[in-house]
């Protein structure tokens, strides 16, 4: 996918639901537990409140991309991030590409690596272990069936434990979900105030 | 393996005992929620009104157009004992038809979701609505489709990593 990686990752979430979300006032009790409403916490985006419609997925699905994406040990969470730039973008959810990358970025101190993948997509010139990281994550995304035991190798070579890439097949995974929700039950819009940044 | 052992992923990985279902009981809390939201979206106790068959017909969909026969069968074995005479099964594995509108929306929302999200509109949620679904069952039906996209790439990786341990 060549489509330029846009970048309108200052502020908050800026999401437009297709799908009226749950009013807080009416909330159920589970629907409540499921968003984590306290007296002193009522700051709900729109995003979690339309989710908030089927709490029992939801009260699973949050504390799950936790421990994929920010659980102890095992591979560096700015890899966990690449994969999750690298699945976003080929799913088309450039929103979601762009926030990861800037977490990448403050993660690594390495802003090239994203404005090398910005500029030239997947198949950008990187350093050979982040490198096999997205030649995985992008095979992941387009094509689990085309996996096969031989994949795993140049995550091997490149220094990567087992459980270095079953964290990498967590997030990269994660991100077909993640991206699917997010674009299909609403839309992503530009904060008025930032302007255009394309 | 104090969480489930085996659980739904090592069954449909052919885990069993080896190395890779001890790999991931080194991530306790994936181990734990990737079950529960397995749980919450397929034996829920409130489904909104999305039915068992018409989850499990969207999730055989999600699986065939991924071509993973493993994940077919899991979902093809569950969907028998809902429709004995598999008229489900084969609509939604391309040979047969159902020309009944919540049907159609069901699994031309599947497709839509599993092949192009990002090309996903407002008017396809309205379809849904249209079509009978509650709102509860349209989020519902988002997260199973999206949850099985998921699902069938971390089996693609337990697999390979199977092949490779």
């Amino acid at each position: 996918m060549t489509k330029p990686m846009r970048d309108f990752t200052r502020g908050e979430l800026h999401w437009q639901p297709w799908l009226a979300p749950v009013d807080l006032d009416q909330a159920t009790d589970a629907q409540r537990a499921a968003l984590k409403i306290t007296p002193s916490n009522r700051a709900v985006g729109a995003y979690s409140l339309v989710l908030a419609h089927d709490p029992e997925s939801l009260e699973q699905r949050s504390p799950l991309y936790n421990a994929i994406m920010f659980g102890a040990k095992g591979l560096p969470r700015a890899e966990r991030e690449l994969g999750a730039v690298v699945a976003s973008r080929i799913n088309g959810c450039a929103y979601c590409a762009s926030v990861h990358a800037k977490r990448f970025t403050e993660l690594t101190k390495a802003p090239e690596v994203m404005q090398r993948i910005q500029q030239d997509g997947v198949a950008a010139t990187l350093e050979p272990r982040q490198k096999a990281i997205v030649d995985y994550a992008v095979k992941l995304t387009r094509d689990p069936a085309a996996i096969t035991p031989a994949d795993a190798a140049p995550l091997r070579a490149q220094g990567l434990s087992h459980l270095d890439i079953l964290d990498l097949t967590h997030a990269v995974a994660m991100f077909a979900w993640a991206n699917r929700l997010m674009q299909t039950l609403g839309e992503a819009t530009i904060p008025a105030r930032e302007g255009n940044p394309l | 393996m104090s969480d489930g052992n085996p659980d739904v992923m090592d069954t449909l990985a052919g885990l069993a005992d080896s190395a890779p279902a001890a790999l991931r009981r080194q991530r306790p809390d994936v181990v734990k929620h990737l079950q529960g939201s397995d749980d919450a979206i397929f034996a829920p106790q409130d489904d909104g009104g999305l039915t068992r068959a018409e989850r499990t017909a969207a999730a055989l969909r999600v699986a065939t157009l991924l071509r993973d026969p493993v994940l077919s069968e899991h979902y093809r074995a569950r969907l028998a004992t809902l429709d004995p005479n598999g008229t489900l099964a084969r609509t939604v594995e391309g040979s047969a038809r159902i020309t009944e509108g919540r049907w159609d929306a069901i699994l031309a929302h599947v497709d839509l979701v599993t092949r192009g999200p990002g090309s996903a509109e407002r008017k396809d949620i309205d379809n849904l609505l249209a079509a009978g679904l509650s709102s509860h069952a349209v989020v519902l039906l988002s997260q199973l489709i999206a949850y099985v996209n998921f699902q069938s790439r971390v089996l693609a990786g337990l697999r390979m990593l199977k092949g490779a341990l």
